[in-house]
């Protein structure tokens, strides 16, 4: 998955996306373990987001100069 | 030049004595404070200006001082009612008696001070920098962005000493939500006359690092009386309204709002309060991915439950029908065979009594019972003839009848 290029703002759409279209029985069976697959990558990464130091950022702001 | 000559000091003196005579009163004068210096034997040193209209160029001075035992009375009450601390820069009505003196030349003495006058300039300076605020467009820029989430990567500006920068930092890096904030500090003169150039400074900094950003906090020790003065300028206020970035001002005081309260996205009373709101975003943040986590997994299930109800019904009905048709068939098999075993049955009686018509016919085509009923059968040399052609005259044939045989010679052949 590449998420390098998405932000959490995103990541959070597109799983209430996936989650709607869950919900609304609108899912063909054969795709629900690909959506939800999806959908727990996103929710992975958005707690990664939240819950777990970004090294790289976390050197960029020490060696900012302020 | 018969003129009389003073010496400076009979100048002065005589100046001194004019001063005291005429100005032997005291009197109430509004004045801007400049270069307010409290020194540690108790007094304070100051000036009084006066600015033209534009607020540019000065067009009155006075050197004045507060005498520690009046300073001592008066720095509290001032500051109780203002809730601003006793600095440069600020419009007060002062209550003061004018001396002279030979060396030090012309000088006010403060006696009093209406600090509801200074409450009342502050509170006109802030409407008329708020309205201009207003006219430029700018007031409520900042308010109208939206906050990002997550709001982790926050950009501080506060004195690195304050300990309400101390307190802000713990705060949120012992958060029990397990979140990480990064903190990146912007130091700033945070008082005084240099304060508005350096928060400024700090801003145009953050400025270049924006996209590290979701929000700039600014952050300011407490303390019952402070130096606000440069909250309400129009300068600083323009900066924050137009930055691309929400700002959190917890600028610690509990009077009335300062400009920059009302231009930032959000206002809270102290750095403490400035993490708490950080904090409790956060959690929302989280309890949104949690409950989004949670109907992820509620949807899924439901699908795949409904699914397996509908297989386990198709499963039943399946077996049902599968069992009501063997039935059928078998049914139909029984029948089947019932009619099998009739047609059967009439087929082999009408067999018996073809066979036994045969058999009759057979009975009577047997040559002894056809030679009791009259017919004979003619050989010659062992052989049945069947024709005359296989007969010459003069031949000997042998004709057998059921109770005997006669030979005979052939005369004739016709």
């Amino acid at each position: 998955m590449k998420n390098e290029e998405i932000t959490y703002t995103e990541a959070k759409a597109e799983i209430e996306k996936i989650v709607a279209l869950i919900e609304s029985d609108e899912l063909d069976v054969d795709e629900l373990s690909t959506k939800v697959k999806r959908a727990s990558e996103l929710v992975a990464f958005c707690k990664q987001k939240l819950t777990e130091t970004d090294t790289e950022l976390q050197k960029i702001l020490e060696e900012l100069n302020a | 030049m018969d003129e009389t000559v003073f010496s400076l000091s009979e100048l002065n003196l005589s100046v001194k004595e004019t001063i005291r005579e005429t100005f032997n009163e005291t009197y109430w004068v509004r004045a801007e404070t400049s270069d307010v210096r409290h020194h540690r034997n108790g007094h304070c040193y100051l000036e009084f200006i006066e600015k033209a209209r534009d607020g540019q160029s000065i067009v009155a001075k006075a050197r004045a001082t507060i005498w520690s035992n009046t300073f001592a009375l008066l720095k509290p009450y001032f500051e109780q009612e203002t809730g601003q601390a006793f600095t440069s820069g600020l419009t007060v009505l002062v209550r003061v008696s004018i001396d002279f003196h030979e060396i030090y030349g012309y000088g006010l003495f403060v006696t009093d001070i209406d600090p509801s006058y200074t409450v009342g300039e502050i509170a006109r300076n802030r409407i008329l920098v708020l309205k201009k605020l207003e006219e430029d467009g700018v007031l409520t820029l900042n308010k109208e962005l939206p906050l990002p989430e997550p709001l982790n990567r926050i950009a501080v500006i506060s004195s690195p000493s304050a300990a309400g920068y101390e307190d802000f930092h713990s705060q949120l890096d012992h958060n029990n939500l397990g979140v990480i904030f990064y903190m990146k500090l912007f130091p700033a003169i945070m008082q005084g006359d240099k304060s508005e150039s350096s928060i400024i400074s700090a801003l145009e900094q953050i400025y270049e690092f924006k996209h590290l950003f979701d929000v700039v906090v600014i952050i300011r020790g407490g303390g019952a009386s402070s130096d606000l003065n440069c909250f309400d300028s129009y300068d600083l206020a323009t900066h924050f309204a137009q930055f691309p970035l929400p700002v959190i001002s917890g600028i610690g005081h509990e009077r009335d709002l300062t400009v920059i309260d009302a231009v930032a996205h959000t206002r809270v009373k102290t750095p403490t309060a400035a993490a708490e709101f950080l904090i409790n975003k956060a959690s929302v943040t989280i309890n949104e991915l949690m409950d989004l986590q949670d109907r992820l997994i509620d949807a899924a299930r439901t699908i795949l439950i409904h699914e397996e109800h509908q297989l386990n019904a198709w499963s039943k009905d399946l077996y049902h029908h599968a069992k009501s048709l063997l039935h059928t068939t078998k049914s139909d098999l029984l029948f089947l065979k019932d009619k099998l075993k009739s047609s059967v049955k009439h087929a082999l009686e009408k067999e018996q009594f073809a066979i036994q018509k045969y058999e009759h016919f057979v009975l009577l085509s047997l040559p002894e019972n056809m030679l009791k009923r009259g017919y004979t059968i003619t050989t010659k040399n062992g052989k049945t003839i069947k024709s005359v052609s296989d007969i010459e005259m003069g031949d000997m044939i042998k004709t057998q009848f059921s109770d005997g045989e006669v030979d005979s010679k052939i005369v004739d052949k016709r």
